[in-house]
């Protein structure tokens, strides 16, 4: 049976849109003015986006960010493929411990993860009190949820005692039928949650600057600071962090429908 | 007069056109059948007269009123779904008594009206549990409370018996039978099972691609199907076109096709003499043993033809004994 | 046999070396510090009394509490609607929807802050153009104050709660509202007695998330107001970060404050999805 979308729901689905469309778009607009202080915005250009992208201190920030994303997710895939591995294969009872720890971040968020970290380190005087070191181990854990969720859907999805019990008749070891049958059919599960992750410390301020504001700013404090000076520039930051978040989301997005319709056929 | 009436009803899905040129007239009391396969436009019939679809053009009159452009609700109409029609947040009871409560019958009076058509259906027990802890018998038992406790002009039932297994099946069709003759209940029963069809039904509708194909009561419409369709929906009628018939029999018939049923053929080893009967000769291929009757798919050349005969009452064939078979003309139904 | 099972442990110490070093220490440590004054001495409870006396930390519970729940409500209004007819809407329109529900639902911190403040800050276009239009709700609308953030709040709570809530509406299925409409009840009636009972559980389950979501948010509000405004997370990072004496105490005395609101609401909405999961899943 054809159906069409009935009107009421056309009409709150378009209200939606608009109002979460809104301040994206304005701002975007006002990025490519020089003048706006009418009704009708004035004067295109694109001058600020060229000035932008030969500003050494913005395109530093966005390497710096691009920098301290790749460590702390390639740590924390594997720290939890091995914990995980473990668990599910000999200490099935304990799993339920990585799950709460892994979940635990989610909860308690940036805010006091951040100055719990800070407040434990910052007069240690070994390399720990390190700022970028810190900001790592906070990546790290606050990426921890979605990486686990990954990686756990992951092997659910592909049964994964079964298949190593396969493999090891066929007379392979556990460990190697793990890295060889497992992680590549999980593959896609770890990197959608990379992906995620990539997207949240792309848009992380909170915990750059509680543990590294002078000593790593990313392009989020680079935002930050050029809203106090000059709205032209930054609103041409903001289009380029968003637009680097919405690629990141649309990825995510295609690779996720792309898993759904394999698995239907 | 009858007492539900469809008059010139169309009903189209987009460019899809599920009903066409539906005349329907049904009798009050009885429970009728609207018998096809899947996608025939049985459910999309029934859903007009409930009004949860609009029609296309046409009209529909119950009890002598045209409801062709009345709201669902007040149409006067008690319906029970496949399955899961139940709500779930409110206990069985509660879920008997929604409808008195949106009448706004007083509530003591709801509560004592519910509770004995529970009983009736056999749910007594059961007043204050929860749809998930009934078993799908029991969920559609209470739904069936629900729909008729509300003394509806007319009871549908959708296809309610389809997701239970076939034992209790066979119970439900019985009582919900009973109950339906007991309250004197018009209703309208829609299903893909001829046999559940045939059990239940004073009167069968078959439908076939949006059209009603035939409109009898059971035994006439297993004895007498008008269409070939008919003749290969209901039974397991050999259905055959001219063509076939004279491969088959070398004589030449003057209509499209002949239908005769399995059970009326003649078989035996030894050739038969019949006056005014189809001749026929082939090989058993296949015996299957079927209930209290055994089914030989038996070959000539390449044409298949079945034939039931009952346990005890012949001789037994094997498979690749040559047999013989006659049919009376009288009995075939020329289409 | 055993015991060389247990070698297989080693594969899980690195997890739980990280986890412990940057989640479960410092966690535990920020508690063990709420009860210590901020300059370290004996076991005391004077950081939890300056937290519930002093006017500063008694409103910046009882503004983080206000926003967390205002924005909250409203998401979830929104959402209810919003995912109701995501859930009806077929084809084109519904995979547009679901696009831009998971790209806005990255938007958030401070870009979120920079976009209100060009749309409605001081010289913002929106309120420009009220200025222009002669429209004064707009005109003189303040970006810079709690009913400014408060509108922030529910801008970044809205994709979230309706992206949680549309998988919900599966599980309202079409049988119950025809039924309903025959046993006689108007629309309204059917989601009040029936739709949104069905739905609570998840509903209050995208509540305990967008409440924690609002509580915990720092960056967005930091950018509009910096630290003019009490809220938990900013008096938290504020003792710790940019003072030059580090208040670890009242830090930590606040942190605790925040988890256990958090874990308050989490316990509250649980009860509350409980009371309507009576009838338990329909299998």
């Amino acid at each position: 049976m054809t159906k069409k979308t009935d009107k009421g729901s056309t009409i709150v689905i378009l209200l939606i849109i608009i109002y979460l469309l809104i301040p994206l778009v304005v701002s975007i607009i006002y990025s490519m003015f020089s003048n706006w202080t009418g009704i009708v915005p004035q004067g295109f250009t694109l001058k600020t986006y060229a000035t932008l992208f030969q500003d050494h201190e913005f395109l530093a920030s966005l390497g710096r960010t691009i920098l301290i994303a790749i460590v702390p997710i390639v740590l924390t895939i594997i720290l939890v493929l091995l914990a995980l591995f473990v668990t599910v294969i000999y200490f099935p009872k304990l799993e339920k411990y990585v799950q709460i720890i892994c979940m635990i971040p989610y909860t308690i968020q940036g805010v006091i993860l951040s100055v719990s970290i800070l407040s434990l380190y910052v007069a240690n005087p070994t390399f720990l009190s390190n700022r970028i070191i810190m900001l790592i181990g906070a990546y790290c854990i606050i990426i921890l949820p979605y990486i686990y969720q990954g990686i756990r859907n992951g092997m659910r999805a592909v049964n994964m005692p079964v298949l190593l019990e396969a493999a090891e008749m066929l007379g392979a070891s556990r460990i190697y039928a793990f890295f060889r049958v497992i992680v590549p059919n999980i593959l896609s599960a770890i990197v959608v949650s990379s992906l995620l992750a990539v997207g949240i410390i792309f848009g992380d301020y909170v915990l750059v600057r509680n543990l590294a504001s002078s000593a790593w700013p990313n392009v989020q404090i680079y935002l930050y600071q050029a809203m106090k000076s000059d709205s032209m520039k930054s609103s041409a930051v903001f289009v380029v962090i968003m637009a680097v978040t919405f690629l990141i989301a649309a990825i995510v997005l295609y690779l996720q429908s792309r898993e759904k319709k394999g698995k239907k056929h | 007069m009858s007492y539900i009436k469809f008059e010139n009803l169309y009903k189209s899905f987009g460019p899809n056109e599920v009903l066409t040129d539906i005349n329907l007239e049904i009798e009050q009391g009885q429970l009728v059948t609207l018998l096809g396969p899947s996608g025939c436009g049985k459910s999309t019939l029934l859903r007009c007269l409930a009004g949860l679809e609009t029609v296309t053009s046409g009209k529909v009159y119950l009890d002598g009123k045209d409801i062709t452009n009345v709201d669902p609700k007040n149409r006067g109409i008690g319906m029970v779904f496949q399955q899961y029609s139940l709500f779930p947040n409110m206990t069985v009871l509660q879920n008997v008594m929604f409808g008195l409560a949106m009448k706004k019958v007083d509530k003591k009076v709801a509560e004592q009206k519910s509770k004995e058509m529970l009983q009736l259906v056999g749910l007594g027990d059961k007043l204050n549990q929860y749809p998930a802890q009934l078993s799908g018998g029991q969920q559609q038992r209470a739904a069936l409370a629900r729909a008729i406790v509300t003394e509806p002009k007319v009871l549908l039932l959708d296809e309610p018996l389809s997701a239970i297994d076939a034992l209790l099946r066979h119970s439900l069709q019985v009582e919900i039978r009973r109950i339906q003759r007991d309250l004197g209940i018009t209703a309208i029963f829609v299903t893909h099972d001829q046999e559940e069809a045939m059990v239940m039904s004073d009167m069968i509708h078959l439908m076939y691609n949006g059209q009603i194909e035939q409109s009898a009561s059971p035994t006439e419409l297993y004895t007498k199907p008008r269409t070939s369709f008919v003749a290969s929906f209901i039974g397991h009628y050999n259905l055959f076109d001219a063509a076939t018939m004279k491969k088959l029999t070398g004589e030449d018939v003057e209509c499209e096709n002949v239908a005769f049923r399995p059970e009326i053929i003649e078989i035996s080893k030894k050739p038969i003499e019949k006056e005014d009967a189809f001749l026929m000769k082939g090989t058993i291929n296949v015996s299957l043993p079927h209930g209290n009757i055994i089914r030989y798919a038996v070959m000539c050349g390449d044409i298949q033809v079945d034939v039931d005969e009952l346990f005890g009452q012949s001789e037994l064939f094997e498979s690749g004994d040559e047999v013989y078979m006659a049919v009376k003309k009288s009995e075939c139904i020329f289409l | 046999m055993k015991s060389k099972k247990y070698i297989y442990l080693i594969g899980v110490l690195p997890f739980l070396v990280v986890a412990f070093m940057y989640e479960i220490i410092p966690l535990i440590k920020i508690v063990i510090n709420s009860f210590h004054p901020d300059a370290g001495g004996a076991f005391t409870f004077e950081n939890y009394e300056t937290v519930f006396t002093k006017l500063l930390y008694q409103k910046a519970i009882v503004n983080s509490i206000k926003i967390s729940m205002i924005s909250a409500i409203a998401g979830i209004i929104v959402a209810f609607f919003g995912a109701r007819a995501a859930h009806q809407a077929k084809g084109k329109l519904h995979s547009i929807f679901m696009a831009i529900l998971n790209m806005v639902s990255n938007f958030a911190g401070i870009p979120l802050a920079f976009a209100y403040m060009i749309l409605l800050g001081n010289a913002g276009v929106m309120t420009q153009l009220g200025r222009e239009l002669g429209i004064q709700a707009l005109a003189d609308f303040n970006l810079y104050s709690t009913n400014g953030v408060s509108l922030i709040y529910v801008y970044f709570q809205i994709p979230l709660s309706t992206l949680l809530l549309i998988p919900a509406f599966e599980g309202v299925r079409k049988e119950w509202q025809e039924a309903s409409t025959l046993l006689g009840a108007t629309k309204g009636q059917f989601w009040t007695r029936i739709g949104i009972p069905v739905l609570m559980p998840s509903i209050m389950g995208t509540f305990s998330v967008l409440f924690a979501n609002a509580l915990a948010a720092y960056a967005t509000v930091y950018a509009i107001m910096m630290n003019s405004i009490s809220l938990l997370p900013i008096q938290i990072a504020g003792c710790f970060v940019g003072e030059v004496k580090i208040r670890t105490g009242l830090g930590g005395a606040l942190s605790v404050v925040m988890m256990v609101i958090m874990v308050i609401m989490i316990l509250i909405t649980n009860a509350i999805s409980r009371q309507f999961q009576k009838g338990g899943k329909q299998s």
